[in-house]
Parts: structure tokens; sequence; C-alpha cells
């Protein structure tokens, strides 16, 4: 069932332009110039209830735009934005009831409070029945492991403490959409697993729908199996992740245990040698070119092999490749 | 239909007192705050004395008057000063805070004006030390009639909810401007002369009354504080009330328009 839709969504900012210096301020004020700068061009897409999709790009693309368009923050200069079947900007209160959002830079906590005071009051915010606030509270301060932390001010926190703190606050009234902008940015990857591991839990148990953006290629990988790529404003790739890894992972890694050193080896058309040392011969292989047993028979006709480990295409080389022009390239060809 | 407006009220206090919360969490402003106030109301009293030498009335007001009405409307200046809504604002756009705030399941504007309530009420409440050490110091005078009490409230409430609206409207220039420095200090300045917080109303010659009575600054604090004081009769109340509610009206609906088509201008970059 959709319950986000977007229509050939624009969006377009106004910059002030100055020319340095004091004469460039001066000039500025008398006659003001601006650059109008198009961060969404005309993108579209449809998500359905209990999705989760990763929506990448690079900085300035036009991620959190599209974000903060879909959250009624921010209304498009051209298009249409549904969510649940309201214009986002225009009901804007009823909206803001059902979804869910963390920007990974901005806190809706209240920084000199005690966590536990805004978790009340967020619950106050959203109306969450008492007995059910507390049977979250409960949930959350064991799954996020915030025990310790309700009575600490969120200044206090250190930034993973305060992601965590701000998770449970989004999720607290149970949203059906969460909006997650780039919810792992800066953080350990201990605090980063927690953090996965409790999307992953709302999403299964409660069929929360989550568009999560970021940067951090770890948390598409192991959260979305849908990804959207935006690029200069415009929806590059949208489609599943398996599929983006099928059609771009032109290269895939393979690691060799062998028994001695062997520093003349003869690689077959398509195999490049990464790294020989310690015993850990690793190669990179076209796979349009060749094959893992193709790899593996050759190495191991060469060099007595103990072990040997195929790596999955990494989705960050991936990633660059698509922005670097190899989606245009592919679909010219 | 009971049990909803029940609910919003609930919700919207709740809002509301977190606001003190967060002042209270520096203990430290509280105790600079107090100490800066109670020099400045020396100094105002001194100030008015030297003023009066050698003179037994100045605009119909004799010096024990004048002390007293100084000394209330000092007691009183948070109502003009601590609302902070045009500061809010430009915090909001330039520190795109807007982004959290409008994300929020509340009537931004109702949420806002609880807030400046409870604001303007901790920091009232925190006036007290201030005024039993300057009724000890200066023995001011204050009405024993529940009738001028009731005026009061009423004038001051409405007079602060007129300047509410109004600064919001001034607020919203950041979504164009993004930074409103310039103007918080403008606001500033204009609301400390023509509240009547130096000078009583009264004393300002005909052309400067009729502009601080165009301005709201002197309904949220002059007037409340004049009938508190005695300046203006009681029997002048309904026709202040009148005006107030009038301007409470306009105000009140500019300020959602303004809102509304400003808030289109919102422009919140990165994460």
């Amino acid at each position: 069932m959709e319950i986000i839709r977007a229509e050939n969504i624009i969006k377009e900012y106004r910059i002030p332009q100055k020319d340095p210096g004091l004469l460039g301020a001066v000039k500025a004020l008398v006659r003001p110039r601006h650059l109008v700068k198009t961060a969404v061009n005309g993108v579209s897409f449809q998500i359905d209830r209990g999705e989760m999709v990763g929506y990448i790009g690079v900085n300035g693309a036009g991620k959190s735009t599209t974000i903060k368009m879909l959250t009624g923050i921010l209304v498009p200069t051209g298009g249409r934005v549904t969510v649940l079947e309201r214009d986002p900007h225009v009901n804007r209160v009823a909206n803001a009831r059902e979804i869910g959002v963390v920007f990974g830079q901005r806190s809706q906590l209240w920084w000199d409070l005690a966590l536990i005071e805004s978790l009340n009051m967020v619950a106050r915010i959203y109306e969450v029945p008492p007995a059910r606030y507390r049977a979250l509270l409960d949930e959350f301060a064991e799954t996020l492991d915030l025990k310790e932390l309700l009575h600490v001010p969120i200044r206090n926190m250190s930034l993973g403490q305060k992601m965590r703190a701000e998770l449970a606050a989004t999720l607290i009234h149970e949203p059906q959409i969460v909006y997650l902008d780039e919810p792992t940015i800066g953080l350990d990857l201990l605090v980063k697993e927690r953090i996965r591991e409790f999307i992953r839990k709302q999403n299964r148990e409660k069929q929360t729908t989550v568009i999560l953006t970021t940067h951090d290629l770890g948390d598409i990988e192991e959260l979305c199996e849908r990804v959207m790529i935006i690029d200069d404003g415009k929806l590059i790739y949208d489609g599943p992740l398996a599929t983006i890894k099928d059609r771009f992972g032109q290269f895939r890694e393979i690691t060799f245990d062998t028994a001695g050193s062997e520093n003349h080896l003869n690689l077959p058309d398509g195999v490049e040698l990464i790294s020989n040392e310690n015993r850990k011969l690793h190669l990179r292989f076209d796979r349009t070119v060749s094959s893992a047993s193709k790899v593996a028979a050759h190495v191991m006709n060469q060099v007595d092999v103990l072990d040997f480990s195929l790596a999955e295409p990494d989705l960050s080389m991936i990633v660059k490749q698509i922005y670097r022009g190899a989606l245009q390239r592919e679909q010219e060809a | 239909m009971i049990g909803t407006l029940r609910r919003k009220i609930s919700v919207y206090t709740a809002y509301a007192v977190m606001m003190p919360k967060m002042y209270l969490a520096y203990s430290i402003w509280v105790w600079m705050s107090f100490i800066v106030q109670a020099m400045a109301l020396v100094i105002f009293v001194a100030f008015w004395k030297a003023v009066y030498a050698g003179q037994a009335a100045i605009g119909g007001l004799d010096l024990q008057g004048t002390l007293n009405y100084i000394i209330l409307a000092q007691l009183f200046l948070p109502v003009v000063y601590t609302t902070g809504t045009i500061y809010f604002f430009g915090e909001l756009v330039r520190e795109g805070r807007v982004a959290v705030e409008l994300l929020r399941p509340m009537d931004f504007q109702m949420a806002q004006y609880g807030a400046v309530v409870a604001r303007i009420l901790i920091n009232l409440a925190l006036q007290i030390p201030l005024a039993l050490v300057a009724w000890l110091l200066f023995r001011f005078d204050l009405p024993t009639d529940l009738r001028i009490w009731g005026a009061f409230l009423v004038t001051m409430l409405l007079g602060n909810a007129m300047l509410f609206f109004f600064d919001w409207i001034l607020g919203c220039v950041a979504f164009y401007s993004t930074e409103i420095w310039g103007l918080s200090v403008l606001r500033f300045g204009i609301a400390t002369f023509f509240s009547g917080s130096l000078v009583p109303l009264v004393m300002m010659p005909d052309w400067l009354q009729a502009i601080a009575n165009t301005l709201p600054f002197s309904h949220a604090l002059y007037y409340p504080v004049s009938i508190l004081s005695g300046i203006t009769p009681l029997a002048d109340v309904p026709g202040i009330w009148l005006v107030q509610a009038a301007y409470l009206l306009v105000f009140g609906l500019l300020s959602r328009w303004v809102f509304r088509v400003s808030v289109r201008r919102v422009t919140v970059q990165g994460g």
C-alpha cells in the first residue's frame, strides 16, 4: 500500500551573491543579487508501507531537501508531495503526528533538560497513552541501552548517547513513517550496530516505513532492500539494492591464505593484484572478464592455498562508479 | 469537544512548562539578573529624586507617585523584555532549528505563546525577591481595591498578547533576512522608551504619547502599571480594553497570515 508519493518535485533556493570585500558588501546592500539553485529537480517516486528505503547521494545532491519536503517543512517550488494522502505542508500538524524524523545534526530534545523530561514531553505532545508510554519507555531503555541516561541532561551526553536518545524520542509515539537523515554520522561501530538493530526491529514488528539518508553505505547494506540515488538534484537510480550490486558490482575481491610466498604470480586477464603480504594474497577481478572459480584455479596452480574468501561487491565502490557516470554510460550503451 | 479542548490545553501547558525548566537550568543567570535589576532600581530612584529636586510635581505626578510607578514598572518589566520572540525566530532560521520546531504536531504559534507566557510568569516570580528589597528600601504602595488588581491583570494579559502578536510579525522578517540582531536591538530600544519603563507616559508631550499609544509596548506595561499605581483611574479601563481588543484582533489575524506566507520561504540547508 502506497503511503508516500512524490510527483516531479522541484525545489529551488535563492542564494544571495556578494562580491568579496567591503565594497562587495555595500554593493549587495544597494543592489542585492541572487543565484537560483535547483536543489531537487523533477524527482518522482512512490514508497509503500513497511518499506525501508536508502536515499543516497553526495553532499548537496538534494537528499535532505527531499526529506524536508516530505516532512512538510519545505514547500516544493514545483510538483506535488503526498504523504498518507495529505499534502504534508498544508496539513503540517496532522502529518507531524504520523511521522518521526531524526536529523543527524539537529536535536529535537531539550538541550538543558534530562532525557526523561524530553521523553515525557514528547509523549505528552503526541498524546501517547500513559500505559503505552511506560511500556515503550521500558522497551527502548532496554534495546537502546538508555537506562543510565534517563536522568542525564542532553548537553552532557556523548554523540552516540545523543543519537540513541534522539531515536527513542522519535519513535516513542510509534510513527507510521520515520525519516532518518544521517542517523549514524560520527558514531562508532558498536553504537551504529545497536541503532541499526533497533531500526530493523521497529520495521519488523510495527511495519514502520523507514526512509534513510546516509553517507554510511553500511547503513544501507544492513537495512535497506531498495535504494534511491540522487545526484545533482535528479534521481538517477531507484531500485533494489541487489540489482544495483548486480549491475554495477563489476569488480569483486578475492583473498587467499597461502602456505608460502610467491612473488612472481602470473595473473589472467581482468585480474589485478591489490596486495601480497604476510602470506595473504589479495586480488581484484573484473567479473565481466573472469570468474571467481577461474581466478581461484589459476592461483592454486601456482601457489599452495590454505584457504580463500570472496568479498561481495562493495556498495561504496559501486556508488562511486555511478557518480562517475557508470549509469549514464550503461544507458547509452 | 470539552475532552479535546482539555487534552489540547494539557499538551500546550506541558510544552510551556518546559521553558521555566530550561531557564532555571542555569542558576547563575537568575542571580546575576537579580543583582543587575536591584542596581537598576536604586539608580532609577536616585535619578527621579534628582529630577524632582525643587519641584513638587511633574506632569501632574508628585515624587512619591512617580517613584511608585517607576518601581512597579521595573518589577513588571519582564512582561515587555522576556518575550524573546524576535530573537527566537532569528535563532530558528539562522541555525535551522525551524526544521525541528515545525515537526512538532502542535500549532506553532499557540505553542510559542504558551512558552512566552510561561517565561514571563517565571520571570515575574523571580522578581519577588526584588520586590521585597524594593519595599524594604523605598516602601512603594500597592492598591487594596480588588477591582484595581482585576483591571490590572486583564489589561496586562491583553497588552502582553498584543505584544506577542506584534513581535511575531517582526520575527517573521527572519525568513527573509536570516539575521535579526539589528531588529532585536531596535525593538529593545523602542520598547524601553515607549513602554513607559523609564518615564511615565503622562509626562511625555502629547505627540510622543500619541506614538506610544499606537505601539503595543505601552499596552503591555504602562497601562497595567499605571492602573496599579493609581495614575490611570478605573473609569478609563473599559476604553483601554476596547482599544486592546481591537489591536489584538488585527495583530492576531495579521500575524497568522504573515507567518503562513513567510514560512514558505524557509531554507534549511544540510541535515
